[in-house]
């Protein structure tokens, strides 16, 4: 097993584009047969990167700012950006263009969504056999680039690394700052094999692409919220704009990037938004994946609470036992570093011996891993590594790509360091040793499969018999009856959580649960069985808490209960009459959204909430589609998220209809003039921040939809709207146009050349188009709506200035400027 | 209140268009709609005609209520039997009509008192929906005799002037 996945990761990544493993996903009949022999490639995820890791620098280096930029923005970079390289006829482009796309989640969104909108699309057929199987099961949830793949990878177990400073030396030896925290941090992301869990009903299953979060001991601590109070809120909203602002650097990257690169026919971004109107936007996705890749550890959810944790030491260390006892110390409630109160102290402690391959002394580490195993059991793992740094040049060294998964503030300290630095600075991409990779690999299959994966079973079993099970019974019921009784008759309950709910409740008075109260524990279970897919017993705990946190007027743990339980709701296969399941649903989204939003303020929450729970409704089919932009609206109406998360939710309502299919040749029940709505109002907020880019492409989006529409004439005989597409066209145009011409005008590279040529024209040509739309408007309409010929080839003929000198050009330069 | 009526041909093709205020407490009968309200009200309405293919199976009447809403907007929805709609947008709350084109679209809850009681001020309420069901059976009278004149092509542009003095008659008489 080891030996051809190697293989794989040396082979050189150039010839081959697309690996494998990434087509094998997409049919659901060969995705059962072919489960097999992506096994030997285990680490898709892992190997994918390492294409754009090797070619975009070289590439880049011509035309872009910066060859280092190139592989921090690699998520999004669409094709714009890889285009010099491919100056293919447009018969060929649609496939020359997307092998050298770098992210894999736009080369597999695209290709995988029309498969996904046959099983879910159709009234008659798809509904039933979605309703059948889990979300979970279906082929979107293997995607990374889906929401629903996001989410479910998102969810993951965490896994503290707590490592001494000799330990932290080596890897930063290494060439890795963070320590072995960041050397450790990718080979979470995809654990290598199948992973064989078991649930409560004893039933094992065993899934691919088992995912642990390294995360850093104590890293992302939050305040209850008694204690924090209004920095709360404050702190929940700086996450969000940080979520922004990294969104709108990948946005102003390929803003830059299409300036930069020189146009070829095939590659205009009107031709970009032809593809796929169902496909999720590589911005979209990354919106989402820096929401949910910084889970704060916070009280009132314990996704993000320490599964294990993970001291290491290395052989360097003159005193190792003591050093792990010193560690151990650390994490205890007592120690300096040790956990708050409502988090489990009780967690795995996993040990691991980092042997340094190049000075240390084998049989000396053999011996004291031998000691190790002694004195703490079986959880203990030896791992060897060389202690030099890799770099690109030696045989055997492999890029190691960057986390998925790093924070929104992380990146963008990422991205601020690059700009700080210039141009002149090195490639970030990190080398390592292909027998370190390997090593690391071992370990972090055997530390799950063997330690991390069986003890969350054993929790799950031995919460829910203790104390889940108690609460279920009748016995159970009554007891949170006479609670509530109680409650009812101490009439000092009110406002405050004073003395009143001293006796009756486990609600501490400085807003938490301590970790042993039984509605910890259950929040912990219900968590546990979520991140093990084990839908069902997570729906059932979050039921009972919901109705728990509530009496107890915990409304951050409310909030929190009532998300979680709509989402494994929406998760599970579905066996309750959608009427009513619906209505379930959305009553505890309103209720989770509330009391994030209004009663904690916690706008972080609310908009996870929302857009999980839009997403998830969204691949239910059917009214599910209808619900879900009623939360989108919601979201917008609310005002929850930024400029950049406005437009690009507007964008995701638009494929939310896009996704209704309709009944029959008329389409009967398809939402295709909403979905055209959305894609203009989403190309108008872009416009209004300046991505033309992305405008042009929603407004080609929407010129799609319109042309399905059984009239195929859209909205252009409302005089009103149709001029304002006329105008928006222009306004992209104007804001296109000129970085169009920049690039083609000239052979220049670093833009100072073109300063001086000619501007007539492009005062010219505008005024042309001017008159133009004066004289003849019905058949500017028409080029406007029907398959732009018009479009693509307007912005390819525009005039010959470049950026900079539009500012001073004519006067329609100036006016559309000001937009642009 | 502000007002926009539009009946929308068999291709999708406004017939004709009318923008009105409400006369009733104190309207002046003009319309207040936001600066970008007149292409977004061409643009919202059209979305509607989803909802109303989807909805006009569902229901044997000709008049189909408010069949969506889109922020702060309502569409209410009258079908012809020669599958012309009459579709009519209001919005209850002439100083939140902002729009969400400017994405700027609180839910104004903080309506006045005053127009509470007024028609419209709670779009789905049965009086509202009465109200609307009355303009739209006096617009649907005057419509089959503007189709009933010789001259008149079927599916076009209704350009009679009479009747849209008869429709802003009934604007005033219901709204």
């Amino acid at each position: 097993m080891q030996a051809p996945d190697d293989a794989h990761l040396t082979r050189d990544p150039t010839v081959q584009p697309l690996p494998p493993a990434a087509s094998a996903v997409r049919l659901p009949k060969a995705r059962q047969s072919l489960a097999s022999d992506t096994h030997p490639l285990a680490q898709p995820e892992a190997s994918l990167p390492h294409v754009p890791a090797l070619t975009m620098p070289l590439r880049e280096r011509r035309h872009t700012p910066s060859a280092a930029a190139a592989s921090l923005f690699r998520s999004t970079l669409t094709p714009p950006a890889s285009r010099s390289a491919s100056p293919a006829p447009s018969s060929l482009s649609a496939s020359s263009l997307r092998s050298p796309t770098s992210s894999p989640s736009t080369m597999t969104s695209a290709t995988t969504l029309p498969l996904a909108g046959s099983v879910f699309g159709s009234l008659a057929s798809g509904a039933s056999s979605s309703k059948a199987q889990s979300l979970a099961d279906t082929p979107a949830a293997d995607d990374p680039g889906e929401p629903l793949g996001l989410l479910l990878r998102s969810f993951v177990p965490h896994v503290a690394v707590h490592a001494s400073d000799d330990a932290d030396g080596l890897a930063r030896d290494k060439g890795f700052s963070g320590g072995l925290w960041e050397l450790l941090r990718p080979f979470g992301e995809r654990v290598q094999g199948r992973i064989v869990v078991r649930d409560s009903n004893g039933a094992a299953r065993s899934w691919d692409g088992f995912a642990v979060r390294f995360v850093r001991f104590g890293e992302g601590l939050e305040d209850p919220e008694a204690t924090a109070g209004a920095a709360q809120g404050s702190a929940s909203e700086k996450m969000l704009s940080q979520v922004e602002a990294v969104v709108e650097r990948h946005l102003r990257f390929a803003e830059e990037a299409y300036v930069g690169s020189p146009p070829s026919p095939s590659a205009t971004p009107t031709r970009e938004g032809f593809e796929d109107a169902q496909a999720t936007s590589p911005y979209y996705a990354l919106y989402l994946r820096r929401l949910l890749s910084g889970i704060p550890l916070s009280s009132h959810e314990s996704f993000a609470h320490p599964v294990a944790c993970v001291m290491a030491i290395s052989s360097r260390n003159p005193a190792p036992i003591d050093a792990l006892q010193r560690l151990y110390r650390e994490t205890t409630s007592q120690g300096a570093r040790g956990l708050p109160p409502w988090a489990d102290g009780d967690y795995l402690r996993y040990y691991v011996l980092v042997h340094d391959e190049e000075n240390g002394d084998i049989a000396k580490s053999m011996a004291l891993f031998d000691q190790m195993k002694r004195h703490f059991g079986l959880h203990c793992h030896l791992l060897r590594l060389r202690s030099t740094q890799s770099a690109e040049t030696d045989d055997d060294s492999i890029p190691l790509p960057r986390s998925d998964w790093m924070t929104a503030a992380e990146e963008l300290a990422d991205i601020e360091a690059v700009d700080a630095r210039g141009d002149d600075v090195e490639d970030p991409t990190r080398y390592i040793f292909e027998s370190d990779a390997t090593a690391i690999r071992t370990f972090v299959r055997e530390m799950v499969a063997q330690s991390v994966v069986p003890t969350m079973e054993r929790n799950i079993s031995v919460w829910n018999d203790q104390v889940a099970s108690r609460r279920r019974g009748l016995s159970g019921r009554f007891m949170s009856l006479s609670k509530r009784w109680t409650a009812f008759g101490s009439s000092g309950r009110g406002g405050s959580a004073g003395s009143g709910s001293g006796s009756s409740s486990n609600y501490d008075a400085a807003g938490f649960y301590r970790a042993d109260a039984p509605e910890a524990v259950m929040r912990r279970l219900a968590d546990y069985a979520f991140m093990l897919h084990d839908w069902k017993l997570a729906m059932s705990t979050y039921d009972l808490l919901r109705t728990d946190f509530q009496n107890d007027r915990a409304w951050r743990y409310h909030a929190a209960a009532n998300e979680m339980c709509a989402l494994a709701l929406l998760i599970m296969p579905q066996s309750m009459s959608s009427r009513t399941r619906l209505e379930t649903i959305t009553q505890m989204l309103e209720q989770a959204v509330y009391s994030y939003h209004i009663r904690c303020g916690s706008l972080y929450g609310a908009v996870r909430c929302t857009l999980l729970a839009l997403e998830l409704l969204r691949l239910r089919d059917g009214s599910g589609i209808d619900e879900a932009v009623r939360w989108g609206v919601r979201t917008l109406e609310s005002r929850m998220t930024g400029p950049v998360g406005e437009a690009l939710l507007r964008e995701r309502l638009a494929v939310c209809y896009a996704s209704k299919a309709g009944a029959g040749s008329q389409a009967w029940g398809s939402r295709r003039r909403k979905s055209a709505l959305w894609s203009v109002l989403a190309a108008e907020s872009w416009v209004a921040q300046a991505k033309h880019v992305q405008a042009q492409r929603c407004l080609a989006a929407a010129r799609q939809m319109y042309a399905l529409l059984p009239e195929e004439r859209g909205v252009q005989r409302f005089g009103a709207a149709s001029d304002f597409l006329a105008h928006l066209h222009e306004r992209i145009k104007a804001g296109l146009g000129p970085e169009m011409a920049s690039a083609q005008g000239s052979t220049f590279l670093g833009g100072a050349s073109g300063a001086g040529q000619p501007t007539e024209g492009a005062g010219e040509l505008v005024v042309d188009e001017e008159s133009e739309t004066l004289g003849a408007k019905r058949s500017r309409r028409a080029s406007l709506i029907g398959p732009p010929p018009g479009g693509g080839a307007g912005i390819e003929t525009a005039p010959l200035s470049n950026l900079q000198n539009a500012g001073v050009s004519g006067g329609e330069g100036v006016r559309h400027d000001g937009f642009g | 209140m502000s007002y926009y009526f539009a009946i929308i041909g068999t291709q999708d093709n406004p017939l004709f268009e009318h923008e009105f205020g409400t006369s009733k407490q104190g309207g002046d009968g003009q319309a207040h709609f936001g600066e970008q309200a007149r292409h977004l009200n061409q643009f919202v309405l059209h979305s509607s005609l989803d909802i109303v293919e989807e909805v006009q199976w569902t229901t044997g009447q000709l008049y189909l209520k408010v069949i969506d809403k889109f922020f702060t907007s309502y569409i209410s929805c009258f079908m012809t039997g020669g599958n012309v709609k009459f579709l009519l947008l209001h919005q209850p709350n002439a100083t939140a009509a902002s729009v969400p084109g400017a994405g700027a679209s609180g839910a104004s809850t903080s309506s006045a008192s005053r127009s509470s009681t007024a028609v419209g001020a709670n779009p789905t309420s049965p009086q509202t929906e009465e109200a609307i069901k009355n303009f739209f059976y006096e617009v649907y009278d005057n419509y089959v005799k503007a189709i009933m004149n010789p001259f008149y092509k079927v599916n076009t542009e209704i350009r009679s002037p009479v009747f849209r003095q008869r429709v802003a008659a009934a604007g005033r008489k219901y709204l």
